[in-house]
């Protein structure tokens, strides 16, 4: 039986199997992004029923190395079949100034924890609502859009101003 | 399936302080079959590297008392999509009530049955009361 051409490639196609899917999961694997609470920076057309289509880094929810000003997907804290892209604001010690629905004017984020914000401050359910968010709930980086190809390009980090950088001595 | 190690004195009289080697089952959390009263290891909010292992004493929507034993009580209502974690040493744990409800999307397994020493199943520990 082993001796089948076609039965040995089948073998040897699924012994990449668990490679590929290590690789989807703890590497680089793509996403959509749904909704406007991204603005400008994805989907900023929003007449338009399209959307993009990036580069997810998987590898740094191994490695929980992120920096203020990332665009990150993390499982939403009151929903977790829901996966949800906003950028870092704040990690921890730093102090924020919220905005509205928060009900303290500034908070000072916990260990383990970070802030983070839609970059659409209108149409956005994040940290003003949900409060500071467990660094452990972030799944992945979103480095590349990929699609539609006329803004091929990296993400880039943008810093808020609305932060006062925790500083060790 | 995933076989892990559980160190330390927060879930005392279940399992010992000196480590105690568990098997965790994905499936429960998944299919969100968890219940009041199972044994849970989840990652902890305050540090991303850490696994902790805890019970689940409250699901969405329960009322509870932060801690029963000072004058003035405290009560929560447990959000959406989180649970309410404790240890089974009260006087000993750090948990939900120090960093509050913990989000769902933490919980890495349910623990089902310990290996080393003593292998048996673990239950859901949770004894109804009946109304009179």
């Amino acid at each position: 039986m082993f001796n089948n051409f076609n039965v040995r490639t089948f073998i040897r196609a699924a012994a990449w199997g668990p490679v590929i899917l290590f690789f989807v999961e703890h590497g680089f694997s793509i996403g959509s992004i749904q909704g406007r609470s991204m603005q400008p920076t994805f989907n900023p057309d929003s007449n338009k029923l399209r959307r993009d289509i990036v580069l997810l880094n998987r590898w740094i929810a191994v490695t929980h190395d992120y920096a203020r000003g990332d665009v990150v997907t993390l499982y939403a804290p009151d929903d977790p079949d829901r996966v949800i892209t906003k950028r870092i604001i704040a990690l921890e010690g730093d102090t924020v100034f919220t905005t509205l629905p928060y009900p303290d004017k500034h908070v000072k984020i916990p260990k383990g924890h970070c802030w983070v914000e839609g970059d659409d401050v209108f149409h956005s359910k994040d940290s003003n609502e949900y409060g500071p968010i467990p660094l452990a709930l972030i799944n992945a980086k979103v480095s590349y859009i990929l699609w539609p190809f006329s803004r091929f390009s990296k993400v880039e980090r943008v810093e808020s101003s609305r932060v006062s950088v925790f500083k060790e001595d | 399936m995933e076989v892990t190690m559980c160190i330390g004195p927060s879930m005392l009289p279940t399992f010992n302080m000196i480590g105690d080697i568990v098997v965790l089952e994905h499936f429960s959390p998944k299919l969100k079959r968890l219940e009041i009263g199972d044994v849970v290891v989840c990652i902890s909010p305050t540090n991303p590297w850490r696994a902790v292992c805890k019970r689940i004493l409250g699901m969405p929507g329960d009322r509870i008392c932060i801690d029963p034993t000072v004058i003035n009580r405290k009560y929560i209502i447990v959000p959406r999509g989180h649970v309410w974690l404790q240890g089974d040493n009260m006087s000993n744990s750090t948990d939900s009530r120090s960093y509050g409800p913990v989000p769902y999307a933490l919980i890495r397994g349910r623990v089902f049955a310990r290996l080393w020493p003593q292998t048996c199943w673990i239950k859901n520990g949770m004894i109804p009361l009946q109304d009179e």
